[in-house]
């Protein structure tokens, strides 16, 4: 039983608290920080080493379960963007539950890096509708590094999406999951295969094309890449012209990053027809979330615009249960 | 100031008589050693002004704005999240680290958003037999922790409340520190007032957010237990403050309109543990109150400017009325007298204040013991001129209930308040 402006009001409490005893939002980096590059490592809960499936399950409370996963890009061309996620991301479930956009909210959220060059280039959590999504964001290692090439390795994350995660909404009911990626970069040209068997840990033989992860990942999951203001390319052409060519109008501008919450609830609601674009700006003005709501507004212009002319989904062909953990 | 002396502020109306200035007054000098709250919880108000700077406490004593520590004895109710959300509020007023002036007796009960739903679903379905509660689960909080020590039948009445199911333990700040048994009682809240909340428009967060937050909670504030009003007399001067009016007392006050707690000093002294403390009286100029319940000398004609006390959506509106020196003796013998009074709102004086001195069919007192919860509504007050002289009409308090007036308020700024010179009592 949530009820919003209480989830609201007893996640502001909690770090209210923790500030008081000194713990900061940013306490895992700070610690892993304080150690010689050598000794980075993501923590345990949050290593995909190893891992068979990050699980989204319907549980008796949560009965119609909606996995929702949001990765965002912790290298150095981010700028303050990575700090911005973890102080805000805290409130999506918040405000998911006080919308009522969507049903039963399960929320995982993870870091990328790049594989070519950072100590932790992939971290994912696990899916949590209560708040221990919120120590999960807190403990997620912003290492800041990446490598210089206008590049970090989505295309890694998207693999385990793709492969290392299974969900009752899928398995019982054929309905996709949200997937945000949040960053301001390429995919690596390739996905290398001696990526995959060191930090996944499947034994892959061959490099993948980054497109064909991507086309697979569609099957189970509606993604969308963000590209925040205040990171490194949010101007640049190429950038741009990358993510609508993999992932067409779900390729989100957002002019102000502190509104990530706001434009991530609004997409959704759009998505799931429980509200279109005017209501949804109107709901966020009611909420408070006035400045944000002119983000989410330019943000979504072509997504909401397009989002009415599209014919309901019905369920997915070739529904079949367990074909979504396909491993080598 | 008051050297040496414990002081129990209390207020002798239905609430908002000025409780907060007095107790900031009293703290401005830098000695008094702690504030004590001994009653009440979060839906206190007590507003300081202080130049620019205003805040409404709620759960932190009003000494803070001078820095004072706050001890929240065991007879408080605790609700941590609007103390989290105080605690900013005053930090953002330039207080630093707000939380660490608090201490909290372990014994002391919980105030959790299950209470506060209930308080409303009961509260909506009386519709306008409203109480005029504060919506802030205060009765509730009480209510259930005497359900679980009695342990009356799942539907039955129980002190006027329906009884939804068998209850658990009471939740205690004591028991934030430890999840495993907080998650027990607040499951069994959970199922016992799902046939309240079910179809409500009510709802509280999930029991595991509510443990972690709690435990986060007990590991930001000082907790303690025993004789901890003891350990601090010993160190210094300590002010009592009290939430809301006598005439809001759980045994004094008039029924249904009165609040699930004791107003007068008598936790105070329970606290002091015979160690001597004065008590101070505070009273505005005229009668208000918020909400519903008797305000015999109710007057539509009484309107002064409030700028901290509006219309809440449990809570009712915002009424005024001519003093009324009735009950004002009738809360001073609640009190079981007073060494001291505070006046407040001296301001309005000029403005030609009337005072009933006593109402037409039963007098200048009311009668003790029962049966005088209605007669305040049915007796027409006899009016007469107050002097608009602001010192005569101290003198007229002191006159009135022969106690000397030691504070003074003549407007809602700290500077306009005074501590007048201390005349030795009872010898």
């Amino acid at each position: 039983m949530g009820h919003g402006k209480w989830d609201d009001d007893t996640y502001a409490a909690a770090r209210t608290f923790r500030a008081a005893k000194g713990l900061d939002d940013f306490g895992y980096t700070s610690k892993m920080k304080a150690k010689s590059s050598k000794g980075w490592k993501a923590d345990p809960s949050l290593d995909p080493l190893g891992v068979t499936a990050r699980e989204c399950r319907d549980s008796a409370d949560h009965a119609d379960s909606t996995p929702i996963a949001v990765l965002f890009d912790v290298t150095g061309s981010m700028g303050e963007v990575p700090k911005i996620m973890q102080r805000k991301l805290g409130k999506l479930h918040g405000l998911l539950q006080r919308k009522g956009y969507v049903t039963d909210p399960q929320i995982l959220f993870g870091g990328i890096g790049d594989a070519d060059s950072d100590r932790v280039p992939l971290q994912i959590g696990q899916f949590e509708s209560d708040n221990r999504m919120d120590t999960q964001l807190r403990t997620i290692f912003l290492e800041g590094n990446g490598g210089g090439q206008k590049s970090e390795s989505y295309e890694l994350a998207a693999y385990f999406m793709a492969r290392h995660i299974v969900t009752d909404a899928w398995q019982k009911r054929g309905r996709k999951g949200y997937l945000f990626l949040i960053g301001d970069e390429l995919n690596k040209p390739r996905l290398e295969a001696r990526h995959i068997r060191r930090i996944i840990g499947d034994d892959l033989g061959q490099d993948i094309d980054p497109a064909s992860v991507y086309r697979e990942l569609a099957r189970k999951w509606n993604v969308y890449f963000v590209l925040p203001n205040q990171s490194s390319y949010y101007n640049d052409p190429e950038i741009s012209a990358h993510w609508q060519g993999i992932l067409g109008q779900n390729f989100l501008k957002l002019d102000d990053p502190g509104a990530v919450c706001e434009l991530i609830a609004t997409t959704i609601g759009i998505e799931e027809r429980t509200v279109d674009l005017d209501q949804a700006l109107v709901d966020l003005a009611e909420v408070g979330s006035v400045a944000e709501s002119r983000s989410v507004g330019k943000a979504l212009v072509q997504v909401g615009a397009g989002a009415r002319a599209l014919a309901p989904s019905a369920t997915p062909p070739g529904l079949d249960g367990p074909d979504d953990v396909a491993l080598n | 100031m008051f050297p040496g002396e414990h002081v129990v502020v209390v207020g002798l109306g239905f609430g908002d008589e000025g409780k907060g200035a007095v107790v900031d007054t009293l703290c401005q000098d830098g000695t008094v050693a702690s504030v004590v709250r001994f009653n009440g919880g979060a839906q206190a108000a007590h507003n300081v002004v202080a130049g620019e700077r205003h805040h409404t406490f709620s759960q932190f004593g009003s000494g803070t704005l001078s820095g004072t520590p706050t001890l929240l004895s065991r007879y408080v109710l605790v609700e941590p999240i609007a103390l989290a959300a105080e605690a900013r509020e005053l930090a953002a007023l330039g207080v630093p680290d707000p939380l660490s002036l608090v201490s909290i007796d372990t014994a002391a009960r919980l105030t959790t958003p299950i209470h506060v739903a209930a308080n409303r679903a009961r509260e909506d379905a009386r519709g306008r037999d409203r109480h005029g509660s504060c919506g802030k689960g205060i009765g509730e909080t009480v209510w259930y922790s005497l359900v679980s020590r009695r342990r009356p039948a799942p539907g039955s009445v129980f002190e006027g409340q329906e009884v939804p199911g068998a209850a658990g333990s009471a939740p205690t700040v004591g028991d934030c520190a430890d999840p495993a048994g907080m998650r027990r009682k607040l499951d069994a809240m959970a199922r016992f007032y799902e046939p309240l909340l079910a179809g409500s428009e009510h709802g509280f967060p999930a029991v595991s957010e509510m443990v972690s937050l709690y435990r986060d909670f007990a590991a930001a504030v000082r907790t303690v237990s025993g004789d901890e009003v003891g350990r601090r007399a010993e160190r210094g001067t300590l002010v009592f403050e009290g939430a809301q009016g006598v005439l809001l007392d759980e045994w004094r006050g008039f029924h249904p309109h009165t609040t699930w707690s004791t107003v007068t000093p008598d936790n105070a002294r329970a606290l002091l543990g015979g160690r001597r403390a004065q008590v101070l009286g505070v009273t505005r100029t005229y009668q208000t109150r918020h909400g519903a319940g008797p305000l015999p000398t109710e007057d539509s004609r009484v309107r002064f400017p409030e700028a901290h006390n509006g219309v809440g959506r449990y809570q009712g509106a915002w009424r005024e009325g001519h003093l009324d020196a009735v009950l004002l003796r009738y809360a001073v013998a609640a009190c079981g007298g007073i060494d001291g009074l505070a006046v407040t709102h001296l301001d309005h004086a000029a403005k030609g204040l009337k005072v009933a001195n006593a109402y037409s069919e039963c007098g200048t007192d009311l009668p003790a013991g029962p049966g005088v919860t209605r007669l305040p509504g049915r007796c027409a007050p006899q009016l007469a001129e107050l002097p608009r002289d602001p010192d005569a009409l101290v003198d007229w308090f002191e006159t009135l209930l022969d106690t000397p007036v030691r504070v003074t308020g003549a407007g809602a700024d700290r500077a306009d308040y005074r501590v007048r010179t201390a005349i030795p009592l009872h010898g």
